[in-house]
């Protein structure tokens, strides 16, 4: 099968456009620093427009509320307002907390979801690394960040923080599974693991209607597999129903509760990333990555995940959080079936039918 | 077993109860009888309080202990036990347990009553009157430290009370940890986003499962019954029942306290007055039933989700009609001795035109509410069959109003004591038989569309009433002096339940003793019934399920 070649990765093209790639490993080394900063300033400022400001905005629309319009046009300068505010605040350090512990939870929380991003495509030649385990490789990043909420929920010395540690990991454990078997049956239909050919494979047409080419997303291959996923992911960044380790009427916020200022705002920021890092991971398997008619890749790229941001919000606007008990059992009882369903039901369509 | 039993009837007469009988059943327990406006009462002994009280209940049917009054005369303490049936609440009794001035110690009431442990605490707290055998003989309301007690005759109000940062029990300190268990303590509150007000639960859990779970009220104590004792009949005391309940339960508790006073001083009330209290009264359950409904999604959903926002905004047009009836939104003040305060705004097309679209709007609301809530799967596996309350225990605990409603006990004053206009109106008493938070909820929202029923009729007869016969007061002596050593105890189905207030009168124009029977109080005794065993999560559903304002718990 011969795809169509991919666009040269971000730090190359930095490398030869800043003529970089003549030093050498050092040259390529800074290309690739300076593409990173790119990409992560991309994401931050995604972030930093989506918690003070889109998530206000879209929860008021669901609710029947204005939401914040004082400051700039559609209140948009809440966003520095919120930033300064947040880091001016004093940073509160309770006494006995496991000190090494919680100050690096919120590092790897914000870290994790942040790394991720270096292996997905995002249209327009922004790409910053395309390894043949690509998919492996984000997944692997993504559950770094229950290792930062169990620390956290540790190290806070708060009892709340500890359940709301505890249930991050069960949720974690028990949503993780099914979110990559299921995404196992999109790697057996592309027959790759490497995000750029996932990619690819997703702009053959699928079939035509009155002239207008619907390509082959997995969305629209495998419906099922994408219900799923969506699901899963959702139980994977913690949103309703399944937000569950925060709990603010039960458990007073969880894992969070005990942190403050610029340790607040890390953790804060790592959810949206993780956010925006799951809809990364379901715009690439199952919504073409950054494919779309006429505009950029990159605005393809920003708007698809956003649309599954969107879906967050909605989700935690309009449903009730499950118990954990049930949210474990949803998970091992439902979700990991169905997956494996999924999976095995996959297996044999594309050995019988495509192989 | 019950066949043994002397038939129940037998203590009954076409009149009501055969108090009479009733003191051949107690036998020579009666020291003496006491006449009280509702009820008669029965002097007994104090070391006889269960035997006369396991009599009266097993034998004469008085299942519901209302509220324990405890007071101080100059010579002597007495405890008075309201008593009440669940089947027909106008069948009252009252005991009197009299206890000396140097020994105040009388028999407790918690094994035949179990609603009687807090009432008893409370009396011991405030009053001073202790009670022998009481599992839990600790204060309920005023501090571990507080010293001495506020009701009491010899009391001196301007002793400062010092109580050290070291003395005072600080509730976020102590660690019950035990190396031997596997449990872990956990205080949820005084401040804490599911309380609904500044309520502390010392909770013990299991992994997350509700092993053990201890309310501690009394942060939003504010002297309420005293401020009351200190106030005229006339005027003075209204304004306080809107601050008990402020969800807004306002007209339905200053309704509670005028039908007390009213009883009491034998005044009447205009048949317009009282179509117009009861119409408030309904806005007020409307309003108090969204917020109850709206607060306990947002304990299940997490966060300011939309059916928050929409309980509020269905709730904030009944606030516009309370303020165009009342001038005020919360603090209404409106009910007089004697009727309300002024007639209904002029125009009054314009406020009927408002109520009515109101009315109209709201069964599109209800729809979206249970579109939105009850007939979510994830909403039910989350509140059917958790917060179980069995009727017996319901009983057992004073729980009154949409707590026993959903737990399929037919109980509502409005209809079973009748006052105001609603015997006069066509309208249904809600019950479920679920027992669970999903009950609670559905009483409350089929109560809703009940009470909307009732505006409707009081529009109608409002709109067709003769000029001429608007009297929205009757004529009201201008300083009540109550004939001195009456008595009463009267209630009213609040939003919350039975909202009863005792009254004793001494001749003067305040009340010698103000006694608040606050309907969350009971109904929140019930909370360690419901979730212990239960997951933390359902402890908070079952919480926001009672529909408790702390300002009226704690008073």
């Amino acid at each position: 099968m011969v795809l169509p070649l991919q666009e040269v990765l971000l730090p190359d093209r930095i490398a030869d456009l800043t003529g970089l790639g003549q030093f050498g490993a050092l040259g390529e080394f800074v290309a690739a620093f300076l593409a990173a900063f790119v990409i992560a300033n991309l994401m931050l400022a995604m972030s930093g427009v989506a918690g003070p400001w889109a998530k206000r905005k879209i929860t008021a629309a669901f609710t029947d509320r204005i939401a914040v319009n004082r400051i700039g046009p559609f209140g948009l300068l809440i966003i520095p307002a919120a930033a300064v505010q947040l880091l001016a605040k004093e940073l509160i350090i309770p006494e006995g907390v496991d000190r090494p512990a919680y100050d690096l939870a919120p590092l790897v929380i914000a870290s994790s979801a942040m790394l991720g991003f270096a292996v997905i495509p995002m249209g327009s030649g922004i790409h910053l690394a395309d390894p043949e385990t690509g998919l492996v490789v984000v997944f692997a990043i993504a559950s770094i960040a229950s290792l930062g909420l169990a620390t956290a929920g540790y190290a806070s010395n708060n009892k709340y923080s500890m359940l709301g540690g505890l249930r991050a990991v069960a949720q974690n454990v028990a949503y993780e599974i099914p979110l990559i078997v299921t995404a196992a049956s999109v790697v057996i239909f592309a027959g790759t693991l490497q995000m750029s050919e996932i990619v690819a494979v997703q702009a053959e047409p699928l079939f035509s209607v009155a002239g207008v080419s619907i390509p082959s997303w997995y969305a629209f291959v495998n419906p099922f597999a994408f219900v799923l996923f969506m699901a899963a992911n959702l139980a994977e960044v913690g949103r309703n129903p399944f937000d569950v380790p925060e709990a603010p009427t039960e458990i007073v916020a969880g894992y969070q509760t005990e942190y403050s200022s610029v340790y607040f705002v890390l953790i804060y920021l790592g959810e949206f990333l993780h956010i925006f890092l799951g809809g990364a991971i379901v715009t690439t398997l199952f919504l073409g990555g950054p494919a779309g008619p006429v505009l950029p890749g990159i605005v393809w790229f920003i708007i698809k995940i956003w649309a599954i941001f969107l879906f967050t919000q909605w989700a935690r606007s309009a449903l009730p959080r499950v118990r954990i008990d049930q949210l474990i059992e949803i998970g091992w009882k439902g979700m990991l079936v169905l997956s494996f369903a999924n999976l095995v039901l996959t297996a044999i369509i594309v050995g019988v039918f495509i192989a | 077993m019950s066949l043994e039993r002397p038939k129940r009837q037998q203590y009954v007469t076409e009149e009501g109860v055969d108090y009479d009988a009733i003191e051949r059943l107690l036998g020579e327990h009666v020291l003496g009888r006491e006449t009280h406006l509702n009820a008669e009462g029965f002097v007994i002994r104090p070391d006889e309080v269960q035997d006369v009280l396991f009599a009266l209940r097993d034998e004469a049917g008085f299942d519901h202990l209302s509220v324990v009054t405890a007071q101080e005369y100059a010579d002597r303490y007495e405890s008075i036990y309201h008593l009440k049936k669940y089947d027909d609440p106008t069948q009252e009794v009252s005991v009197v347990v009299p206890t000396s001035k140097d020994d105040p110690v009388s028999q407790t009431a918690e094994p035949v009553y179990r609603t009687a442990d807090w009432h008893e605490r409370e009396a011991y707290d405030l009053v001073g009157i202790e009670y022998e055998g009481h599992p839990d003989p600790r204060r309920i309301l005023l501090p571990e430290t507080w010293q001495g007690h506020p009701l009491a005759l010899d009391y001196d109000q301007d002793r400062p009370q010092i109580v050290t940062l070291a003395e005072h029990q600080n509730p976020i300190a102590e660690d019950h940890y035990d190396s031997d268990t596997e449990t872990m303590f956990l205080n949820i509150g005084p401040h804490h986003p599911a309380t609904h007000g500044v309520l502390h639960l010392k909770t013990v859990l299991d992994g997350e499962q509700v092993v053990d779970v201890d309310p501690d009220i009394g942060y939003l104590h504010r002297c309420e019954e005293q401020m009351a004792q200190n106030g005229t009949y006339r005027h003075q005391i209204m304004p306080y029942p809107d601050r008990w309940d402020y969800a807004p339960g306002g007209l339905m508790n200053e309704w509670g306290y005028a039908r007390a006073a009213e009883d009491l001083a034998d005044i009447d009330v205009p048949e317009y007055a009282q179509v117009i209290r009861t119409m408030g009264a309904e806005l007020c359950r409307i309003c108090s039933h969204m917020l109850a409904l709206g607060t306990f999604c947002l304990d299940i959903y997490g966060d300011f989700t939309a059916i928050f926002m929409y309980a509020m905004r269905d709730r904030e047009k009944v606030q516009n009609l309370l303020e165009d009836l009342t001038g005020s939104r919360m603090m209404f003040n409106y009910l007089r001795l004697g009727g309300v305060a002024w007639d209904l705004p002029e125009p009054r097309e314009e406020f009927f035109e408002k109520t009515r679209d109101f009315l109209d709007d709201l069964p599109e609301a209800t729809q979206e509410y249970h579109d939105l809530i009850t007939s979510n799967e994830i909403f039910q596996i989350r509140t059917v069959d958790t917060g179980v309350l069995d009727p017996e225990t319901a009983k057992q605990y004073g729980a009154t109003g949409p707590v026993a409603r959903a737990s399929g006990i037919d109980y509502d004053l409005r209809r079973d004591d009748p006052y105001g206009y609603y015997p006069e109106l066509d309208w249904d008493v809600v019950t479920e038989d679920g027992r669970d938070n999903y009950a609670r909820l559905l009483v409350r929202m089929r109560e809703v569309e009940q009470s909307a029923r009732i505006i409707e009729q009081c529009i109608d007869l409002l709109e067709d009433w003769p000029e001429e016969d608007r009297e929205i007061q009757s004529n009201v002596p201008r300083t009540l002096r109550p004939d001195p050593d009456t008595e009463i105890y009267r209630a009213v189905e609040a939003a919350k339940g039975e909202l009863g207030i005792y009254i004793r009168a001494d001749g003067t124009d305040k009340p010698a003793r103000f006694k608040i029977r606050s309907p969350c109080f009971s109904n929140l005794h019930t909370l360690p019934e419901m979730s212990e065993g239960e997951y933390v999560a359902d402890l908070v559903a079952s919480l926001g399920s009672l529909d408790i304002i702390l300002g009226e718990v704690d008073r």
